[in-house]
């Protein structure tokens, strides 16, 4: 149970819990106390001075930013004495800034803006000065104008914060800047293109780059959604003008940088309205793919599956929702009636492994173990993993690093253990049962061999030592993880794809032929839904492709049906985590495309067996599972060995190749050699 | 030195050296040597006297014979007038700036002869770069009086019975920081030594450092021994690179005697320390800047509310941060007693404090004077009064961040809180003489512009604050003031006091505020009348 306490702010009296900051608990009142430099959920440092408030009892004002509450405290924000400071401060930011708000994209959403409005500030009283300094805008993701900087520095920390190192503070009193290491330009210096700095910056210092005249804040209309680009699931806001998307923040509270996206979720949307962006289905004539409608390919196709019958093949994504998952399952099993489907799940996971993986709050892990995974905001492998984890790390959760590879994440590890995964967890669970935690008999009995080296130890020490360990696996090492979470923590079973969990659980796992047997022998028809990882036209009969965007395989295929991306249709999706997410339906699908389930239905019609909608309750039993973790034997599953880069940029090919992203590629190649 | 007839002190501090003492030093052995006379005498180097205008200096011992701006020509006539029957140099002696008569030894010059030199005692004296100088003089016995028959407890009762206070400009009781450090729960606890001192102008730690570092060292160890450090470290800013030397000698010295390192003086304490050279900007002195300074980090100061330095420090350990003066100290209180030291001073503030004398002053220098001595003292007797028959305007104490005090303030006090009544500070211990030809209004526009160069940019009140201040100030200076200049710089400077995170900010505008407090219509004049009445400012 969290711990209250009660305090009176502006005569209103509140109980929060203890530990929360002065800036919160007064939100919760209903109570804004200005703040320029805070960042919700990570310290104050007290640059801006304008949470100054005065304490009952104490001389001089605190900041609130970085004042816990106090049972019995008594605190006044808005004296003469803290407004006057607040105002001068503004006054003076004011002197040096360009005071662009006519045209300023940050305008509406500027705190800056808002706090100038209240004090009644037209412009500074002091004599006003520009800094005069160039703007970076060589790439095409975020264009920093330092001029607008009221440096609070709120980007170079959350950029430190995550790992990524890119800012830092230059340079003395009015000279003062925020830069990257030598001064040079963002992709020069190892940024990432994750835009948290721009999410951070209160100002119009970091904007993105495409923004200017795209409308601003109030033109806007928010969408909270979830990216399902790769394994993560981010949470996401997306702004919309006139139905079209014009920007994606991370969704996470205002004022708060507490979430990540990458570069994928943040700046990939471009490609929804990229040049290879399929608006009309197509079918080869003449042994070219020509436009159709929507009503011949169904019929095609419909009459296909219908011949093909059990030896027909379903393959897809893992990235596809929950409603999609089951009525592909339904259109395979009962109306086409083969049991031949299965997604790329299949690749780099047992379904199983995803089915008992558990629930969990990275906030609340004391202790991360990372068992197999190479997480890299570098390499766009995970990343939202990798920054979380830096980001518990560098809060003062341990870390400890299973890999039998080199692993860029190991550089924040308190303990990085490198060699055979299943030997190391095998020592790992003997170290623990000897500290005395009880274990079932075999598990004990498997590792009674097992020897304990000194770091092992070690790392036993900590995670005995921890209150909430939480164990992330990359899923063939999935049971021996969660061995050591019967001993102690959480285990979660990380999948490659956004929706691989949820997948699992809606059960379109394999019954028949496996994703890799449907591509190697002849199927009679093959239906492949999404951009699954392929560019040689398997030896299917009949093929049929069905994606967002056209790919080398559907250039290949017979049939060609356009579908919505995952911002244009409505739907659910399980993240790694346990959480069933919602994804609206945030813009109308391009051209004629539909929702992957909208096509799947419309087959079913023209079969005869017309089915029905998938209801949440169903996909909520579906995502039902009771599992009662038990021992199972440490081994490694064999055959899930994909490249996890290749495997996340094969399937975001489209999102990479039809986006500003491609520019990021192609310098990052540059760079790399 | 026992069987030496004679030595030959040449001083070897920065000021001496850079006015080629080390040739003159090279020069006297060599031709001792190849003359053959060099039995029976010595050359030897020493710190800093303090009245390095009068340098490169040499003092021969033991009568004390005093030799100014002596030049390598001057050394075969040294030679000659240390040998049997020689006589002393009449033109290289130090000649009185008033009655132009020679004062033929160091202890009748009133410089000297007002000063109560303590800590600075032995510069000058002492050759820094010998261990064995230090333990002849009595160096170390403090140390091993600490180890071997006082408790750690009962070191820091005898540091706050001395009623010492912080020399880093703060004036903390010492004893009270070490206590709390003490008592700060952890097993792993530092001591740093605050050698940064970024003051333009001042150099007392430094000539402490150079001319007997080994007190700085002794110092440290007995405050480790005392709180419980295993380690230590000396933060002092690259610009001094002498120091640093002689540091380091010292302690590779001291860790031979087996005074740092594993197991000191044979007991169960161990402690080693090492240097680290600062990047050389004012605000790193300030504590939780330095630390994150030798943590690696750039070096901000970290807003209250936090924890002390003496609770989370250094790493987040218990660290004890002490200046290079306070330190040096130390040794004396331990081996004189709290008692002896406590003598000195006033009844709030014990014991000495140095200050670097400059300005408009006959005698500029580093000088030591007990706590409480008077400005005239200080001004009058030690530094001579102000030359060319001007009279004196103005002192400015605690460098860029202390304040203006007007000539008829010349009978306070000096020590912290005499200072801090007057509206300056003790600060660094830079005590600038002003005198008739002085504008106070540049006067305050040049310290001025010196703070804002040095805030560290990370607050708004002092990083645009203070931008603000020195721009008004400059329009002042150059004839552009405008009415309500005054108002603004009284409410730019009561704002930017209040809401800095740091002394370096809530300090910044002391200049102006006693300026504008004790010359108020030097202001009016600027601004009304378009006059600087000094002189000095252009007025275009
Ligand atoms: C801007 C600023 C600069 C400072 N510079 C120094 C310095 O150069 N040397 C120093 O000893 N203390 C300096 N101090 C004071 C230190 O913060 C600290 O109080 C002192 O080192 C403690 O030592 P003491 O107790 O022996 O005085 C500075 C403080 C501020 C705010
Ligand atoms: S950043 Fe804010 S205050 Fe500045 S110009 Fe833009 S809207 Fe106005
Ligand atoms: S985009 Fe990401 S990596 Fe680049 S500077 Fe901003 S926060 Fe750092
Ligand atoms: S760029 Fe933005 S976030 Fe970064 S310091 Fe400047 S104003 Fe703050
Ligand atoms: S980490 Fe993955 S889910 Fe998150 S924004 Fe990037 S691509 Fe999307
Ligand atoms: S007061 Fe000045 S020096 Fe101190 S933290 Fe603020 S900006 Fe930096
Ligand atoms: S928000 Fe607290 S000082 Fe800026
Ligand atoms: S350096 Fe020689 S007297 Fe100062």
């Amino acid at each position: 149970m969290e711990e209250l306490v009660e305090l009176t702010i502006d005569g209103k009296e509140i109980e929060v819990p203890a530990g929360m900051n002065l800036i919160d608990a007064a939100e919760r009142a209903g109570i804004h106390i200005p703040n320029l430099c805070y960042l919700k959920g990570m310290k104050g440092i007290g640059a801006c001075r304008l949470c100054l408030v005065e304490i009952q009892g104490l001389k001089a004002p605190v900041i609130a930013c970085n004042t816990k509450v106090k049972d019995g405290m008594i605190v006044n924000t808005k004296t003469d004495k803290v407004q006057e400071v607040r105002k001068f401060v503004i006054d003076l930011i004011l002197s040096m800034h360009p005071l662009d708000c006519m045209t300023c994209t940050k305008a509406g959403k500027c705190n800056l803006q808002k706090y100038a409005y209240d004090f009644e500030l037209k412009e500074s009283s002091f004599t006003r000065k520009k800094f005069g300094y160039p703007t970076d805008a060589a790439n095409p993701f975020i264009m920093r104008d330092p001029d607008y900087c009221i440096l609070c520095g709120r980007c170079a920390r959350v950029c430190n914060e995550q790992g990524t190192n890119v800012l830092e503070f230059m340079g003395r009193g009015v000279d003062s800047r925020v830069i990257t290491a030598n001064d040079k330009p963002l992709q020069e210096s190892g940024c990432t293109f994750c835009g948290s700095c721009v999410d951070a910056c209160p100002v119009n210092a970091l904007l993105e780059s495409d923004r200017l005249r795209k409308g601003r804040e109030w033109d806007y209309k928010e969408i909270n959604s979830v990216c399902l680009l790769c394994g993560n699931g981010c949470d996401i806001t997306v702004s919309t003008k006139d139905g079209v998307i014009r920007k994606i923040n991370a969704g996470a509270e205002a004022g708060s940088a507490e979430k990540y996206i990458c570069a994928y979720g943040r700046f990939g949307f471009d490609c929804i309205e990229a040049e290879t962006r399929l608006t009309v289905p197509m079918k080869r004539v003449n042994g070219e793919l020509k436009d159709t409608d929507w009503q011949d390919a169904l019929a095609i196709v419909s009459e296909k599956l219908k011949q093909a019958g059990k030896e027909a093949g379903f393959i897809s994504v893992a990235g596809i929702g929950n409603e999609d998952a089951l009525t592909l399952k339904k259109l395979a099993r009962d109306v086409v009636r083969t049991k031949n489907f299965d997604t790329t799940l299949s690749l780099y996971a047992d379904s199983e492994s995803l089915r008992n993986s558990q629930a969990a709050n990275i906030d609340n892990a004391d202790l991360i173990l990372l068992v197999g995974l190479d997480p890299s905001q570098w390499k766009r492998v995970l990343p939202a993993l990798d920054a979380a984890v830096r980001r518990r790390a560098g809060r003062g959760a341990k870390l400890i690093v299973v890999n039998s590879s080199e692993t860029k994440i190991e550089e924040a590890a308190t303990i990085s253990l490198k060699g055979d995964e299943i030997s190391i967890l095998e020592s790992i669970a003997k170290a623990l049962t000897e500290k005395g935690i009880k274990a079932d008999r075999r598990l004990v009995s498997s590792v009674k061999n097992a020897g304990i080296t000194e770091p092992v130890e070690k790392a036993a020490d900590l995670i005995s030592g921890a209150r909430s360990p939480l164990i992330f696996s990359s899923p063939a090492l999935f049971n021996a993880s969660a061995n050591i979470a019967l001993l102690k923590g959480k285990v979660i079973s990380v999948g490659l794809e956004s929706n691989a969990r949820g997948i699992a659980l809606m059960g379109l796992t394999t019954e028949g032929k496996t994703y890799r047997e449907m591509i190697n022998s002849r199927m009679k028809v093959l239906y492949a839904v999404g951009e699954v990882p392929m560019v040689k036209r398997p030896d299917a009969d009949f093929l049929i492709v069905q994606n967002s965007h056209m790919t080398e395989l559907a250039k290949q295929a017979d049939v060609v049906l356009p579908s919505a991306t995952f911002l244009e249709s409505a739907g659910t999706m399980v993240d790694y985590m346990g959480r069933m997410k919602y994804l609206p339906k945030v813009i109308e699908p391009q051209g004629e495309s539909k929702s992957h389930r909208e096509i799947f239905t419309g087959i079913s019609k023209l079969m005869g067996t017309p089915l029905k909608k998938v209801t949440e309750a169903e996909v909520g039993k579906a995502a039902k599972v009771k599992t009662k973790p038990a021992f199972s034997s440490f081994v490694k599953q064999e055959g899930l060995d994909v490249s996890p880069q290749e495997l996340i940029e094969s399937v975001n090919a489209s999102v990479i190749n039809g986006s500003r992203l491609l520019w990021l590629k192609e310098t990052e190649k540059a760079i790399a050699v | 030195m026992a069987n030496n007839r004679c030595s030959v002190l040449v001083c070897q501090g920065t000021g001496c050296v850079s006015g080629g003492s080390e040739h003159i030093y090279n020069a006297l052995k060599d031709e001792l040597e190849s003359s053959g006379h060099d039995e029976g005498i010595s050359v030897k180097r020493t710190g800093c006297h303090g009245f390095c205008q009068q340098g490169p200096m040499i003092v021969v011992e033991p009568r004390g014979v005093f030799y100014t701006k002596v030049k390598t020509d001057d050394v075969p006539d040294i030679i000659k007038s240390v040998l049997p029957g020689g006589k002393s140099l009449d033109r290289l002696f130090y000649r009185d700036p008033v009655s132009e008569k020679a004062v033929t030894h160091y202890h009748d010059i009133p410089f000297y002869i007002k000063q109560e030199r303590t800590i600075l005692k032995y510069c000058g004296y002492i050759d820094p770069e010998e261990i064995n100088d230090y333990t002849e003089i009595g160096g170390y016995a403090a140390l091993r009086k600490a180890i071997t028959w006082m408790t750690p407890e009962g070191v820091i009762t005898e540091v706050k019975n001395s009623g010492i206070r912080g020399l880093g400009g703060a004036g903390f009781p010492a004893g009270r920081k070490w206590e709390s450090c003490r008592n700060a729960p952890g097993d792993v606890k530092y001591v740093v030594c605050n050698a940064d001192e970024g003051d333009p102008g001042a150099f007392q730690d430094r000539s402490v450092m150079e001319g007997n570092p080994h007190s700085v060292i002794e110092g440290m160890i007995i405050a480790a021994y005392a709180i419980g450090a295993d380690k230590g470290f000396i933060y002092v800013r690259a610009e001094y690179p002498l120091a640093v030397n002689r540091l380091k000698t010292a302690i590779e010295q001291a860790r031979q005697e087996g005074l740092l390192g594993d197991n000191i003086l044979d007991s169960d304490f161990s402690f080693d320390m090492e240097i680290f050279q600062g990047a050389g900007a004012f605000v790193c002195g300030e504590s939780t800047a330095l630390v994150r300074s030798i943590e690696g980090k750039r070096g901000m100061p970290k807003a209250m509310p936090r924890p002390r330095t003496t609770e989370e420090g250094l790493w987040n350990k218990p660290t004890l941060l002490n200046n290079v003066k306070t330190f040096a100290n130390i040794p004396l209180i331990i081996t004189n007693g709290a008692g002896w030291f406590a003598r000195r001073g006033t009844e709030k503030s014990k014991g000495t404090a140095v200050f670097s004398l400059t300005g408009k002053v006959v005698n500029c220098g580093l000088i030591e004077v007990p706590m409480g001595a008077t400005l005239r003292k200080i001004i009058y007797d030690i530094g001579g009064g102000i030359p060319g028959g001007k009279s004196l305007k103005a002192v400015q104490t605690g460098g860029p961040s202390g304040g203006c005090l007007p000539a008829e303030m010349i009978d306070i006090p000096v020590d912290f809180d005499s200072l801090a009544e007057a509206g300056s500070i003790m600060g660094s211990g830079g005590l600038v003489v002003m005198d008739e030809g002085t504008c106070m209004v540049d006067v305050a526009r040049y310290f001025l512009d010196f703070n804002r160069r040095e805030s560290c940019g990370q607050c708004i009140p002092c990083r645009l604050g203070t931008r603000q201040m020195f721009e008004i100030l400059d329009d002042i200076t150059k004839g552009k003031g405008r009415p309500g200049d005054i108002d603004l710089l009284d409410r730019l400077s009561k704002s930017i006091k209040r809401s800095s995170i740091c002394g370096l900010g809530k300090t910044a505008p002391n200049p102006v505020i006693t300026t504008l407090r004790y010359f108020r219509d030097e202001y009016d004049a600027h601004i009304r009348d378009m006059r600087c009445p000094a002189g000095v400012c252009s007025m275009k």
